[in-house]
């Protein structure tokens, strides 16, 4: 099933499944997955839309009138109350009741006979042909026994039957939009209607009817619909929506609005940016509109239970009535089989997945994680084994540039010919290259005929010969070896800290080597920590250098790595892990990873990662960070919970009250309570979800960015402390900060210090893995 | 809260139809559910009066622990322990009417807000058939002193007079409701808080009548001396 809207029922949002009903509201044509949406959505809407609308109300008011006289007449007749004349009153008050109840089953039955002949001309019978079917038997059943003479009648049943399912219906959906309730503001990002100030003042339009450049107004408690800049007033704002937390934004000229925000208090002129899906808010309307739409396969399942359960049900109601007819007398056999097909009606069943999963896809939507389907949310529940992409994934992606190394020449000549390289080449590296270069001033060096080898560097042709950046093997194969032993011991140095080293050479030498270190974001520890206590196996893979990848799996105590894996790799190993250990799902950021993606049993991107990745992936995580891993996949697994109960108690509930019925142990009115009864359990059940705990903040906040940081912080508690920095004619310190730990950077006069420190950081390393605090 | 509903009737014009009839009506659809709520409460008390019989019989105790028979007629300790509750319910509704307890608001929670605003939709809603409506769905609307006199009706421990307790009940708050329509537009604030206050004293003695009716002992109850009883 396609996310389109069309699917959705127009009241509580959620698919509309096999029950649907089609009614002219406010003069349009709307679908409703239920008659109760149905009558709910013209409760709440009718006062607006269509002086009608409550109509439904007096309708079940009037039926609930009729019917409590009948059962009060009818209870007194069948419990000896009126034993004075019994048998005397017995004939009228048989007739007052038969007059009570012909217009109650009118009325109330009147709807339910209308889903019942739609399904029929679909050659279909659903809840709504059940319930035809029982109460119309009983009806037809007591006119018989008025007219031709015989022992009781059912008509109280009857009546009673219909309102309580009437009533089940509308507070089913009233529950429903509860839950819907939540999940609006992340579906209406197409159908906001917005205030555009015109030369003459201004006028009505929808969102998508915008222009770049266009002025709207947003008035107090009105939601933004586009994004853009504030030009005139200002307010406070609520961001919830897209960035999952409650708080308020001052907004004033010049400050960029949101779409998908609320306006607090003020009144706000914002030209628009950007309009309709192109926002952030339209983005995730359209994802949420398609998880929701989207049935997963255990629902999927469970409907097609459920449709091929109510034929059966006939069978078993006819096969009671049969039975009864020969060995009991016909009332009671009536009331058996009218009690079977009350109790029988899959209602709950339809309930059981579809709610939970709304309500998590839109917990999930509003701390600005999306997941593609329903289906989604159940493999994340399963997965036993998670992989990660190194770059961009666990580190941030952004490489930083931590010591440059020469022989013979300058840094500032190092790093212009490097950006002369680099600037054509685009990788992140490069970027940091080129950046650095203009930090300091420097004009990169002119090159021509750039060629870019993916893998190895850059290689271009300058005025004194041949010049390349890149890897230490690439060089060579140019032609370009080391000008003296510095350069090569410490690249040596670099590589084993786990830096990534790109070796810059021209005029036949290679000339230097700068050391960049690939931050780790800071909430990876946490998270890979908190992955291990929900029992899950970590794995990291990186296309990266063996000691890098090997380095970062130890900061984040990952057991499992491996490194220099291409990205026809990465997709074998997620198959052979899913081989070994189940399940499997795979983080990754970049356009490498989406083979891996699409391989794995659910691909989780991130917010920031790219088009391609997002497109192959299941879940995306927001705001380039990976801090809400483990709160999805225990809300994931709560969902899984809740289905599980949801079902195990529609499935049981309907199989013992079946039998019960059939018995004769369970009188009709009772079944018919019992069966709204179960309905409303099952999405009291899955409104549990909505008290599920939100993510806690200390990830987000705490963490160690640098695995130098890390490092150092080991150090200061055992008391050894890493290479000192020097800086001499070769050697240079960059000196970068993070926090108050200044950065050491290894000199060749140092070299078998911080080999000799490097071995006892891996040692202690090793001796610590496990989650750590 | 019932007296408000049928204000707000009063309030919302149909054509076609008098006052009268829309009171009517209105008071017709809550004596039906109140009818129904005597009819399940008094079936209720049956069955507890089934039950303690059945353990009376079943431990061969002509008398229940309480000194007071429950075959016989008189009060049992079923009925005794409803009435007390019952009574005590009319006295909280009687401190609340006084302003001593802080009123909670009655239509807090899911089902009451749902039946809130099912109200609200009704009384929208144009036709003759919406005052019966909205006196069915009001019946239901929670309300201490229909608890009490549910729980009184339960009480008498019978279908009929279950439903005859509610059903009278109701019709006793018949002139109330009339008269607050009818008056509510010409009584000013401060006689219609006199008449608050004055219905607070009423319900306050009810509920201590009520209340000692399950407490006192059978002697004193002369309605129920073993002389009347069946």
């Amino acid at each position: 099933m396609t996310g389109s809207a069309q699917d959705l029922c127009t009241h509580c949002v959620l698919p509309l499944g096999r029950r649907l009903s089609l009614r002219h509201v406010g003069g349009e044509m709307r679908a409703f997955c239920c008659y109760g949406c149905a009558i709910a959505f013209q409760v709440r809407h009718g006062s607006r839309e269509e002086a009608q609308a409550n109509a439904f109300l007096v309708r079940l008011g009037v039926g609930a009138f009729l019917s409590m006289n009948i059962m009060m007449l009818s209870w007194l007749l069948y419990s000896g109350s009126l034993d004075m004349d019994g048998a005397a009153l017995s004939g009228p008050i048989r007739l007052v009741i038969w007059l009570l109840a012909t217009p109650a089953v009118t009325i109330l039955g009147w709807p339910f006979a209308l889903d019942a002949w739609r399904e029929a001309r679909r050659a279909q019978i659903g809840a709504a042909g059940l319930v035809v079917v029982g109460v119309g038997g009983a009806y037809a059943y007591s006119t018989a026994v008025l007219l031709f003479g015989g022992q009781d009648i059912y008509l109280d049943t009857a009546a009673m039957v219909l309102v309580l399912f009437t009533l089940g219906r509308y507070l089913e959906a009233a529950g429903r939009a509860r839950a819907a309730r939540d999940l609006t503001p992340m579906m209406e990002a197409e159908s906001q209607w917005v205030a555009r100030v015109t030369p003459d003042g201004s006028e009505r339009c929808r969102g998508s009817d915008l222009r770049i450049g266009d002025i709207v107004r947003i008035g107090p408690g009105e939601r933004v619909a586009v994004d853009g800049v504030v030009v005139e007033g200002s307010a406070y704002v609520d961001e919830a929506v897209i960035s999952g937390e409650s708080r308020r934004i001052d907004k004033f000229p010049g400050t960029r609005v949101i779409a998908g925000s609320v306006n607090m208090d003020g009144l706000l002129l914002v030209r628009c940016e950007a309009t309709g899906i192109d926002t952030r808010w339209g983005q995730i309307c359209r994802a949420v509109r398609r998880a929701v739409g989207a049935r997963s396969p255990l629902q999927g399942i469970v409907d097609r239970i459920a449709a091929a359960s109510i034929p059966l049900v006939l069978v078993v109601a006819s096969a009671v009535l049969v039975y009864g007819a020969v060995r009991l007398p016909l009332d009671a056999a009536v009331l058996r089989s009218l009690a079977v097909l009350v109790v029988a009606c899959p209602c709950a069943l339809g309930l059981a997945g579809s709610l939970a999963t709304a309500l998590a896809v839109s917990r999930l939507a509003r701390q600005g994680c999306i997941v593609r389907d329903g289906g989604a949310l159940e493999t994340l529940a399963h997965i036993s084994t998670i992989i990660f992409d190194k770059t961009g994934t666990v580190t941030s992606g952004l490489p930083r540039m931590v010591a440059v190394a020469t022989d013979g020449v300058s840094i500032e000549e190092l790093l212009s010919r490097a950006a002369g390289l680099e600037c054509h080449a685009g990788h992140a590296l490069g970027q940091a290259i080129v950046a650095a270069a203009e930090a300091r001033g420097l004009e990169p060096t002119a090159a021509r005929d750039v060629r870019v080898m993916p893998g190895c560097g850059v290689a271009a042709t300058a005025a004194d010969g041949v010049m390349a950046a890149g890897t230490a093997s690439w060089l060579v194969e140019l032609g370009l070896r080391p000008w003296g032993s510095t350069v090569a011991a410490n690249a040596q140095i670099y590589g084993a800290r786990g830096f990534t080293v790109v070796h810059v050479g021209w005029a036949g030498h290679c000339r230097g080597v700068i050391a960049f270190e690939n931050e780790l974001r800071p909430e990876a520890r946490a998270v890979i920590a908190a992955l291990h206590r929900l029992g899950l196996r970590t794995v990291l893979h990186s296309g990266d250098l063996p000691e890098a990848t090997r380095r970062t799996a130890e900061v984040l105590c990952i057991a499992d790595w491996q490194a220099r894996v291409s990205p026809e790799g990465k997709a074998e190993l997620v198959k052979s892990w899913r081989r070994r250990s189940g399940p499997v799902a795979m983080v990754g950021d970049g356009l490498n990873d989406g083979l891996a993606l699409v391989g794995a049993d659910l691909g989780i991107s991130l917010g920031s990662a790219s088009a391609l990745a997002r497109e192959t992936a299941d879940l995306v995580l927001p705001q380039d960070s990976i801090a809400l891993l483990p709160w999805s996949i225990e809300l994931a697994r709560a969902v899984r919970r809740t289905i599980v109960s949801n079902l195990a108690w529609a499935f049981g509930y309907n199989f013992v009250a079946i039998a019960l019925a059939a018995g004769g142990k369970l009188p009709p009115i009772i079944a018919a309570a019992l069966m709204a009864g179960s309905s409303l359990l099952v999405i009291a059940n899955s409104l549990r979800l909505e008290r599920f705990p939100a993510p806690a903040k200390r990830i987000l906040a705490n963490g160690v960015t640098s695995m130098a940081a890390a490092d150092m912080a080991r150090d200061a508690v055992t008391g050894l402390s890493p290479a000192r920095m020097t800086e001499n004619g070769d050697t240079a310190n960059l000196n970068e900060r993070r926090g108050d730990m200044p950065f050491a950077i290894a000199s060749s006069m140092h070299r078998s210090t911080v080999a000799e420190n490097e071995t006892a950081h891996m040692m202690r390393q090793f001796g610590q893995r496990g989650p750590l605090p | 809260m019932c007296g408000g509903f049928a204000c707000a009737l009063r309030s919302a014009r149909r054509e076609g139809s008098s006052w009268l009839l829309q009171q009517s009506l209105y008071n017709g659809g809550r004596l039906a559910t109140y009818g129904f709520i005597g009819m399940l409460a008094g079936t209720l008390g049956q069955g507890l009066n089934h039950v303690q019989i059945v353990y009376a019989a079943h431990s061969n105790h002509e008398v229940g622990w309480a000194g007071i028979s429950a075959v016989d007629g008189s009060l049992g300790l079923a009925q005794r322990a409803l009435s007390v509750i019952a009574g005590l319910l009319m006295v909280v509704m009687a401190l609340q009417l006084f302003g001593f307890l802080g009123r909670r608001h009655s239509t807090a929670g899911f089902g009451a807000a749902s039946l809130a605003t099912v109200l609200g939709g009704i009384i929208r809603s144009p036709g003759i058939a919406a005052p019966l409506a909205l006196g069915v769905a009001n019946g239901f609307l929670p309300c201490p002193l229909v608890y009490a006199f549910a729980v009184q009706a339960a009480a008498t421990g019978t279908l009929l007079p279950g439903i005859m307790t509610m059903v009278v009940f109701g019709l006793g708050t018949f002139p109330a409701m009339f008269m607050m329509s009818g008056l509510s537009g010409f009584l000013d604030a401060v006689w219609r808080a006199r008449g608050v206050r004055l219905a607070a004293v009423f319900v306050f003695v009810l509920g201590l009548v009520t209340a000692l009716r399950g407490l006192l002992p059978a002697e004193l109850l002369h309605a129920y001396l073993p002389e009347h009883a069946v």
